[in-house]
Parts: C-alpha cells; sequence; structure tokens
C-alpha cells in the first residue's frame, strides 16, 4: 500500500518530491522498481502467491517504509494504474506507516472488522493519504475470494491533481488476518487496460500453505 | 516523501498566507486598528495604473483561468449565487466587481486574490454556524483587497524579481518557489504559493479584521460573530493537537496572523465599538442552514473521514450547540470508529443508536447501526435497522452485501 499512497502523493506532487528530497527520505523511505516474470510469485510476506498474466513492475520500498505484508505492483508506473497485495494483515497493525503525532491517520485494521469497516478503512487511506478529494463507492457485494466469504468493492476517487482514478479491491479476512487484492487506476483509459490482468492475478491467487 | 511538508502546506495555505509572514512581528504588541479607521482604498471597478500592479494583475487573471477551469470546484448555481450574493453585501465599495469560486476541499481557508476574486474550501463552510460567520471571514478577505494589502505588502518588500517566479508558477512551470513545498492540492496550492509571496504582516491582518468587523456591521451582522469564528478556530486546533499529544499543530493558522489572544481582544473591542445601541442584528442562521442543507452531509463526510477526531469531535460538538440531530450523532459515531480504540465501537453504537432515534438519520446510520447490532450479536434487530436501510436506499451501492447479511 505504500504504493498507492505514493501514487497520490507522486501524483499531486511531481514538484515536491525534488523539493523535498533535501529534507531526506522521510517516512517512506527509498525506492525502485523490480520486474515480475510472468510465473507465481510469492506476495507480500510471501504468505500468498499469484501468477500475473503479463510482466509488472515490483515496486519497492525498503528501510522503514516498508509495511512488510504489504507489495505493489504497476504497469505504467504509479501515477496511471496500480495493483496491491496485502498478505495476511494482522490485528491492530496499519495499511501504511504513519507518525502517531500525524492529525489524520489511516484507521488500524481489527481482525473483527465487517466489508464496510474495511472499506471505510481503504477510503481513508486514499482520503489521509492520498489526497483524496471526492471518493465514491460504486459497489460492495459478496465475493469467494481464497476460498473464504470474502466481498468485492469498487469504487472511484477525485484527487487532488483534478484526476479521477477508479478502483476495484477483492479480499477477505482469514483467521483474523486481512488478504486483499487490490487495483487503483486512472478511469479513462488505464483503469480497464489493467481490469482483466487484476481479474486473472485474482482468480490465480493462493495461500501458502 | 517528506510528510511533514504536507502537513504544513495545507495548514499553509490558510486564510490566503505563507508560513514566512509569522516572524515579521512576533511578540510586538501593536495598538488596536480602529475599525472607524478603516477607509476603502479602492473604489467601485478598479483597476491598476501603475506597471507592476499592472504586471500581477496579468498574471492573476491567468491564474483565475486556471481557478475557473478546475473540476475540484463546486459549482450548483444555487450555492455560488448564494456566496455571490453574500459578497455582494458585505464587499465594500467593490462588491461588484468580486468574484467568489468554491473548492471541493476539506479544509478551513479562505483566499482573495490581489485582482478581487476570492476562493473558499467547502471545508470552511462546514465550520461556519451562521451567515454571518461566513460574511465575516468574506469581509475580511474583503479588507484585504479593499486596502490594497497585496502590492502594498509587494512594494514594502522590494522583492520585484520574484515576478518571475508568480509568472513561472501562473505557467504551470514551477511550485517550489520560495522554498515552500505546496504539493497538496497542485492547482490550488501552486497559487497559494503565489499569495504567499504577498506576506500580509500582522498589522494587515489587524486592519483586514477592523475592516471585516466594520463591513458585516453595516450589512446587519451581529459584529461580535468575528470573534465566534476564532474562538472556533482556535479551540479546534487546540483539540486537534492536544489529541495527538502535541502542543499545537505545525504551521497553524496562528503563525500567520496575530496572536489568537490580542486578536480576540481585539476583534471584541472593535465589535463592540461597532454595534449601534438599539438596532437590530440577524445572524441569518436558518438561511445559512438552508443554504449549505444540500452539501453538509457531503462536507461533514469530508471531515470525518479524515480521521482527525480531536478536530471532528470539537467540530461536531460546536455545531450541535446549535441542537443535535440524526445526521451530527451519526457522524459522532463515524468519529468513534474511525478512532478505533478500545471501547470506541461501543460509544459509536451508542451514538447510531441515537442517530436512529432521529426522524432526519441519514440512512447510513441505520445500516451502521445494524453492524453494530449484527457485531454484538443481536441480530433480529439487526436484520430490521438493514431493512429500514434498504427502505431508504433502495438502491444503495452496498445492497448486495446489505442482503446477505440480513440473509
Amino acid at each position: 500500500m505504500n504504493k498507492l499512497v505514493r501514487i497520490a502523493i507522486v501524483v499531486a506532487a511531481p514538484v515536491g518530491l525534488g523539493a523535498c528530497s533535501s529534507v531526506g527520505a522521510g517516512e517512506y523511505g527509498f525506492s525502485n522498481y523490480a520486474l515480475v516474470r510472468v510465473q507465481r510469485v510469492k506476495v507480500g510476506d510471501g504468505s500468498l502467491t499469484v501468477t500475473p498474466p503479463r510482466p509488472y513492475n515490483r515496486y519497492r520500498a525498503f528501510l522503514w517504509a516498508d509495511v512488510r505484508d504489504v507489495e505493489d505492483w504497476t504497469l505504467n508506473g504509479p501515477y496511471l494504474d496500480g495493483i496491491s497485495f496485502v498478505s495476511g494483515l494482522k490485528s491492530g497493525a496499519y495499511l501504511v506507516r504513519q507518525r502517531k503525532s500525524a492529525d489524520q491517520q489511516v484507521p488500524k485494521f481489527r481482525s473483527d472488522m465487517t466489508p464496510p469497516e474495511i472499506v471505510a478503512m481503504l477510503e481513508s487511506l486514499y482520503r489521509v493519504r492520498g489526497g483524496a478529494v471526492e471518493f465514491r463507492t460504486l459497489s460492495l457485494q459478496p465475493r469467494p475470494f481464497l476460498g473464504a466469504n470474502g466481498f468485492q468493492f469498487d469504487y472511484e476517487h477525485l484527487d487532488s491533481d483534478e484526476l479521477w482514478r477508479k478502483g476495484r479491491a477483492v479480499g477477505a479476512v482469514i483467521n483474523g488476518k486481512l488478504y486483499l487484492i487490490l487495483m487503483d487506476a486512472a478511469r479513462s483509459h488505464y483503469y480497464a487496460t489493467i481490469l482483466p490482468d487484476f481479474e486473472s492475478i485474482v482468480a490465480s491467487a493462493q495461500m501458502r500453505r | 516523501m517528506c510528510a511533514r511538508c504536507l502537513e504544513v502546506s495545507r495548514r499553509s495555505l490558510l486564510v490566503g498566507g505563507g508560513v514566512a509572514a509569522a516572524s515579521l512581528a512576533t511578540g510586538v504588541a501593536q495598538a488596536r486598528v480602529l475599525p472607524r479607521d478603516m477607509v476603502p482604498l479602492v473604489g467601485p471597478g478598479y483597476k491598476p495604473t501603475e506597471k507592476d500592479e499592472q504586471g500581477i494583475w496579468q498574471l492573476m487573471d491567468r491564474a483565475e483561468e486556471e481557478i475557473a477551469g478546475s473540476n475540484l470546484l463546486m459549482t450548483d448555481p444555487k450555492l455560488t449565487g448564494y456566496l455571490r450574493d453574500l459578497i455582494g453585501k458585505v464587499g465594500g465599495p467593490a462588491a461588484r466587481d468580486f468574484r467568489i469560486y468554491l473548492a471541493h476541499i476539506p479544509e478551513f481557508n479562505a483566499m482573495m486574490f490581489p485582482t478581487g476574486f476570492a476562493v473558499i474550501f467547502s471545508g470552511l463552510l462546514l465550520r461556519m454556524r451562521s451567515e454571518a460567520q461566513l460574511a465575516g471571514v468574506i469581509a475580511h478577505e474583503s479588507g484585504h483587497f479593499l486596502r490594497r494589502h497585496m502590492i502594498r505588502s509587494w512594494r514594502d518588500q522590494r522583492r520585484k524579481s520574484d515576478i518571475f517566479a508568480i509568472a513561472a508558477m501562473a505557467a504551470g512551470v514551477g511550485g517550489a518557489a520560495g522554498g515552500a513545498y505546496l504539493g497538496d492540492y497542485v492547482q490550488l496550492a501552486q497559487l497559494g504559493t503565489v499569495l504567499s509571496l504577498f506576506q500580509y504582516s500582522r498589522a494587515m491582518e489587524a486592519e483586514a479584521d477592523a475592516m471585516g468587523v466594520k463591513l458585516i456591521a453595516e450589512a446587519g451582522y451581529p459584529p461580535i460573530e468575528m470573534a465566534n469564528v476564532w474562538q472556533q478556530l482556535i479551540g479546534e486546533e487546540t483539540a486537534s493537537a492536544r489529541y495527538r499529544r502535541k502542543r499545537r499543530r505545525r504551521g497553524s493558522l496562528f503563525d500567520t496572523h496575530p496572536s489568537p489572544d490580542s486578536r480576540m481582544a481585539d476583534l471584541k473591542l472593535s465589535a463592540a465599538e461597532v454595534t449601534v445601541p438599539g438596532r437590530a442584528y440577524d445572524d441569518g442562521r436558518a438561511r445559512y442552514l438552508s443554504a449549505i442543507a444540500a452539501i453538509r452531509p457531503m462536507m461533514l463526510e469530508d471531515q470525518v473521514k479524515l480521521n482527525d477526531p480531536g478536530a471532528s469531535q470539537y467540530l461536531i460538538e460546536t455545531l450541535a450547540q446549535d441542537g443535535w440531530n440524526g445526521l451530527l450523532r451519526y457522524y459522532e459515531g463515524e468519529v468513534w470508529r474511525l478512532r478505533n480504540r478500545r471501547g470506541d465501537d461501543a460509544r459509536a453504537a451508542l451514538s447510531y443508536a441515537a442517530a436512529v432515534a432521529y426522524s432526519d438519520a441519514p440512512a447510513d446510520a441505520w445500516r451502521w447501526h445494524g453492524i453494530s447490532l449484527m457485531k454484538a450479536g443481536r441480530m433480529s434487530e439487526a436484520r430490521s435497522a438493514f431493512a429500514r436501510y434498504l427502505t431508504m436506499k433502495p438502491d444503495a451501492s452496498d445492497a448486495a452485501w446489505v442482503r446477505q447479511m440480513i440473509g
């Protein structure tokens, strides 16, 4: 989910990143990209595996930036599209690193959360860390995921760079941990482009035993 | 990335000033600016005659074009018409020349640009309790224009080379001039940087206050409401900071404005001074609430979902001083639910239960009431709450999930 945050911040502040680099890496650490090949790969902390239908770019954040259970991919760069994996987030953990003193915070995950609560947590992520000024839930419906009773969440949001983005998340809470795959892309063109990839990745997802 | 920058950037835009202005007059006690001394320096249809000001106007016209085309603007004609009428009432001699834009951004902010167009953020409308309060903020901003603060500060500081920075920004080339990182609301933030080049001194803020008090009193609003706005903002900032165990927010409103206490005192004195005994003042609360009724749920949603519990809770309680209702109780519950500390689910459940007792409870209150009941194992009550939700909102985006819960 680091990328998810980065999308919005990068997008919202192409100038600001440069301006900020002198301050140091700040809260998010440094980053780079690595190739994801068309084969079964482990994502997040390794407890989830998927097979992408075509090569992707894994976006790696390291040093202190990292949430171990979260991994981000992109096809055309984080401005335009991204797929994020949450591989068993524990109760009481956060999707992103954040300072305790930040005025606005992404809520923590709890194992007893219902899908509307998980969805609200994601919405706050976009609003708090992504600078979304408008957020619409398009649909929330039951959908099996990893053999469990999961949900599918469709949404769109207007970000502060005045671009509409659209996303879909498919997830489930299994043994008290959150498993989720999420795509978010510019609403025009890019969403439709990566949706089939996303669906094929979701269909390929397996928990590692 | 620099998260701190983000916080600062959001706040540094407040009321059209840069944080740098803070250091200008720290600790220097100033005599109060008297409202009666505040004579407008521009008349109707003002146009600049000198070269430097003409240059600024040209660039600002381009800035305005950009803002007018932004899809962050809220363009509901009823609402924008209301704001236009309001600035028409408290805009002094330039009332007919002002333009006012409403941006969908959940922050307390209003800014006046040197050519006489103002941008108001939706977060400001959420925080106002009456038309008089909003009129006070708008009149303060008008005051900056009527007293020609932008060009005066520009000339005072003799930073003519900065004109290039403005040109670059207006052209969308760079946003970090002056070292300010304004990465958040890009388009508007860049323009905020433009404004930060016209650093208002505290003396100018005091002038704008005095002018504002005078303008709203003349328009028949209780002038004390300007002081009340400040009281509310101080309260909110303090509540938010206390919640995160900080002394106060960095880059806050008070960095750019006179010290809150002396300012409050001045505003109260000025209000008393311009109040005419025996005259009836109307705060226009009912008119205001009806003007924003359609967008109030959205504005509350924007605020509460930012999960800044200290600020949100203070804000809701302040609005509730005019009476609790289903909407406010529902969002009170949302504050607890998102805060998500030990015992908060029980607090949230109580708020949802209280919300649905009001006839104006939003459909979402019924949904969350249902979820709370479900989590407490009270399934049959939960089912009827869900059913009520679906009756109120048959095409709810999560209807499929809710139906599954009903079983």
